[in-house]
């Protein structure tokens, strides 16, 4: 990246293109659900979206990882998208939402492993 | 900059994701499980290529080659585990957090001095 | 069982000779902790070897793929030493402590 890609931001318009490119791979309940975690966190992007980035990239491997295994995208977010995406940049909340994903961790875990 | 890319360039992730599936059943139902937590939580060592994901699969492979059960290996709490393992890593969330405050501070002094 | 204490068994276990950490788990069972399993200690190793306490190296195994074997390096030997020297200090406190009750 060189000072005029950083000065404009063309490099994270490159990589927007690039998980966007990404995202038409997926499912539609999935894209719906890639929209709507975008609009949830793009208010918090205003002059930190580089910082953004990785957020934005690790919830897209999260998508892709799971619709590839074929899991419904309500399972895998749950209901609360909002929620979802405070937790994801560290906002107020966190920590329990973090909390919550502990326990979806071991109950996943504990309930397809049937026992 | 893609996860992917990061870690390992698309070749090799798709190598690592070979070697999950050469995994028991098990084995592999519980490292899907944990992939997608550590994408939630964005631990930064998981673009720094320091190998955290083909680690655990390195110890499923041994573990599995010995004939126990995944949890054996893990222990029952996996979530503990997940942590204990990320236990020294900046989040995602930590670097933007720290972002944010940075430019509410920036902004709260250029208030100041032009109020001076 | 303590965090501390554990990472303290892995130094001195890897002390006397170069092994891997399923190996460690076998001897800490044996020891008589029996809680503690194989993730555990594999988050331990992870741990020494980032904050380069450990030498390792892969060797290919008769079960499964190649073992990663640890062995202690001068900063691990060290780190151990000051362990035991903590340890002691912390027993004798104990010690008199119950003793102080009797």
């Amino acid at each position: 990246m060189n000072l005029w890609e950083r000065m404009t931001g063309s490099d994270m318009t490159r990589q927007m293109r690039d998980f966007e490119s990404r995202a038409q791979k997926l499912p539609t309940d999935y894209q719906a659900a890639w929209e709507t975690i975008k609009a949830n966190l793009w208010p918090h992007s205003d002059f930190t979206g580089r910082n953004l980035m990785p957020i934005l990239d690790g919830v897209l491997s999260l998508l892709e990882e799971t619709a590839a295994d074929g899991q419904s995208v309500q399972e895998v977010l749950g209901g609360d998208i909002k929620g979802f995406c405070s937790a994801l940049v560290g906002a107020e909340g966190a920590k329990s939402y973090r909390d919550k994903w502990r326990e979806q961790l071991n109950q996943n875990i504990a309930r397809k492993l049937g026992k | 900059m893609s996860i992917r890319d990061l870690i390992e360039g698309k070749k090799k992730w798709r190598a690592h994701m070979a070697r999950v599936k050469a995994l028991p059943r098990d084995y592999q139902l519980v490292y899907k499980e944990i992939q997608k937590y550590l994408f939630k939580v964005g631990p930064v060592e998981l673009t720094e290529g320091t190998g955290l994901l083909d680690g655990i699969v390195e110890l499923f492979e041994e573990g599995a080659a010995m004939g126990k059960g995944v949890l054996e290996v893990t222990g029952s709490d996996v979530a503990a585990f997940c942590d204990d393992l990320i236990k020294d890593s900046r989040t995602y969330a930590d670097v933007y957090q720290e972002s944010v405050n940075r430019e509410v501070a920036n902004a709260m002094n250029k208030v100041a001095k032009k109020t001076k | 069982m303590l965090k501390g204490v554990l990472e303290g068994c892995v130094l001195e276990i890897v002390s006397r000779e170069e092994t891997y950490g399923y190996e460690i788990t076998r001897r800490l069972n044996a020891l008589g902790f029996t809680d503690v399993v194989d993730g555990t200690v594999y988050t331990i190793l992870i741990r020494l070897e980032k904050n380069k306490l450990v030498e390792t190296a892969k060797k290919p195994s008769d079960m499964g793929p190649p073992r990663k074997f640890f062995a202690l390096n001068d900063a691990g030997r060290e780190e151990l030493r000051k362990f035991w020297e903590k340890w002691e200090f912390v027993s004798s406190k104990m010690n008199e402590l119950k003793e102080e009750n009797q």
